[in-house]
């Protein structure tokens, strides 16, 4: 199935992307075009649109659309509910709901500021939103600081 | 110049090579080791080792070798500059240094998790830390809202509306945001004329109505009382200084800090540890 939203995306038309492609349909294809060309593109390509006003995929009350899909297809993963929080607070500017959304957003505007080419910028996203979700699956208690003793003490044989 | 440390790297790491070959030596050449091979291959190679206890290019107390870069190589760049302490922060679990630290150690942790190839992984990174440094130099204080007239609709209901339908027993929206915004601040100097600005509320406004909403105590005792809490909260921490923990709670300096503890808890901040460390 194809995807089309707004061109120039930052978190919600990354993070979304990457969603429908892991965990709702593995070969769709997404496109970027100018905003008044989103519905007339949709209705030309046969596509679905997402994160515009107006379209059933998008933003309801405070949730985004990345909350829409998981909602919509009922995806219960619950490294996905973890990341919902932080892409929420980074799209809807609510740095206060997630402690890595202020993190999320930064990389991600900067990202887009290096990368004029939008399906470049999202193979990078995907990259991001895989590694977000390995942290939130497997490694989100793990903490990291330096101990020098720790580092060079060695196990007793 | 041929650079060496550890193996598997997280933050310091990836983020220490970013800087020396986007600020000090553009044809660096990374080298990954066991630990404990770091110093004898730095010896048969005659690579720089870095980010190991003992040398040069490492942590001094607090700030970690991406810091000491900066320091030793002179580096201005105000982008840079910025970008310190979100390396500091996610790579000594101290996520308090910088909003965005949280979120670098989240991505980076996973990046770590999915690469298990040490120069692939800082290929990765050399990514993240140039979209950081975009961040830094150019976007820092640009807000993202997706759909602004949905966002502000939204505000207002949430403004005006909503608060009606709870009065008495729930706070309004400015009222909850502003204490979010307290409690995210605690570490910094906080005025009601900055906080209302905002908050686009009138100043004189939020400072009549505050108290109706904040236990009646006045602006200034809400924040003095919050930092103690904080303060009290930070004394249970062993790693923490007094020192520390004055500056942390947004205190100018260590006597302030004790003038204030003092008239709020009757004890003076190094008693009261003891005390509280005893329980």
């Amino acid at each position: 199935m194809k995807w089309i939203t707004r061109e120039r995306p930052k978190i919600d038309r990354i993070a979304c992307p990457w969603l429908i492609k892991r965990f709702v349909d593995a070969e769709a294809v997404f496109l970027y075009v100018p905003k008044e060309e989103v519905f007339e593109q949709a209705r030309v390509q046969e596509a679905i649109p997402y994160d515009i006003p107006g379209a059933e995929y998008s933003h309801y009350g405070e949730a985004c659309t990345f909350d829409y899909v998981i909602r919509k297809h009922e995806l219960s993963d619950p490294a996905l509910q973890i990341i919902a929080i932080i892409v929420r607070g980074a799209d809807t500017g609510r740095f206060d709901l997630a402690p890595q959304a202020a993190g999320l957003w930064a990389i991600s505007a900067g990202l887009s500021h290096n990368y004029p080419d939008d399906h470049a910028q999202l193979e990078i996203g995907m990259k991001i939103y895989d590694a977000l979700y390995s942290w939130a699956r497997f490694a989100r208690d793990e903490r990291h600081s330096w101990d020098p003793d720790l580092l060079t003490y060695r196990k007793p044989k | 110049m041929k650079w060496i440390t550890r193996e598997h790297p997280k933050i310091d790491r990836i983020a220490s090579p970013w800087l020396i070959k986007r600020f000090i030596d553009p044809d660096a050449e990374i080298i990954y080791v066991p630990f404990s091979d770091v110093l004898s291959q730095a010896a048969s190679l005659d690579a720089i080792p870095f980010d190991i206890p003992g040398v040069e290019h490492t942590h001094y107390a607090d700030e970690c070798t991406f810091d000491y870069l900066v320091k030793k190589y002179r580096i201005t760049d105000p982008a840079v500059l910025a970008m310190a302490p979100i390396v500091r922060g996610a790579d000594t679990d101290r996520h308090d240094m910088a909003p965005q630290a949280s979120g670098l150690w989240a991505i980076s942790a996973g990046l770590a998790y999915n690469y298990n190839d040490d120069h692939e992984l800082l290929d990765k990174g050399m990514l993240i830390y140039d979209a950081l440094y975009s961040w830094a130099r150019h976007l820092q204080h640009e807000k993202h809202t997706q759909q602004p007239y949905e966002h502000l609709l939204l505000e207002m209901f949430n403004r005006f509306f909503k608060p009606k339908q709870r009065e008495g027993s729930h706070m309004p929206a400015w009222a909850q945001e502003l204490k979010e915004m307290i409690q995210d601040h605690i570490d910094s100097s906080l005025s009601l004329k900055e906080l209302s600005k905002d908050l686009d509320i009138n100043p004189s406004y939020l400072s009549r109505e505050f108290s109706k909403h904040f236990n009646n105590l006045s602006f200034g005792e809400y924040i003095r009382k919050q930092r103690i809490d904080r303060a009290i909260q930070l004394m249970e921490d062993p790693a923490y200084s007094l020192t520390e923990i004055s500056y942390l709670t947004g205190f100018s300096d260590q006597s302030h800090f004790t003038r204030i503890f003092r008239k709020y808890t009757g004890q003076n901040p190094s008693t009261y540890r003891k005390n509280l460390l005893k329980k």
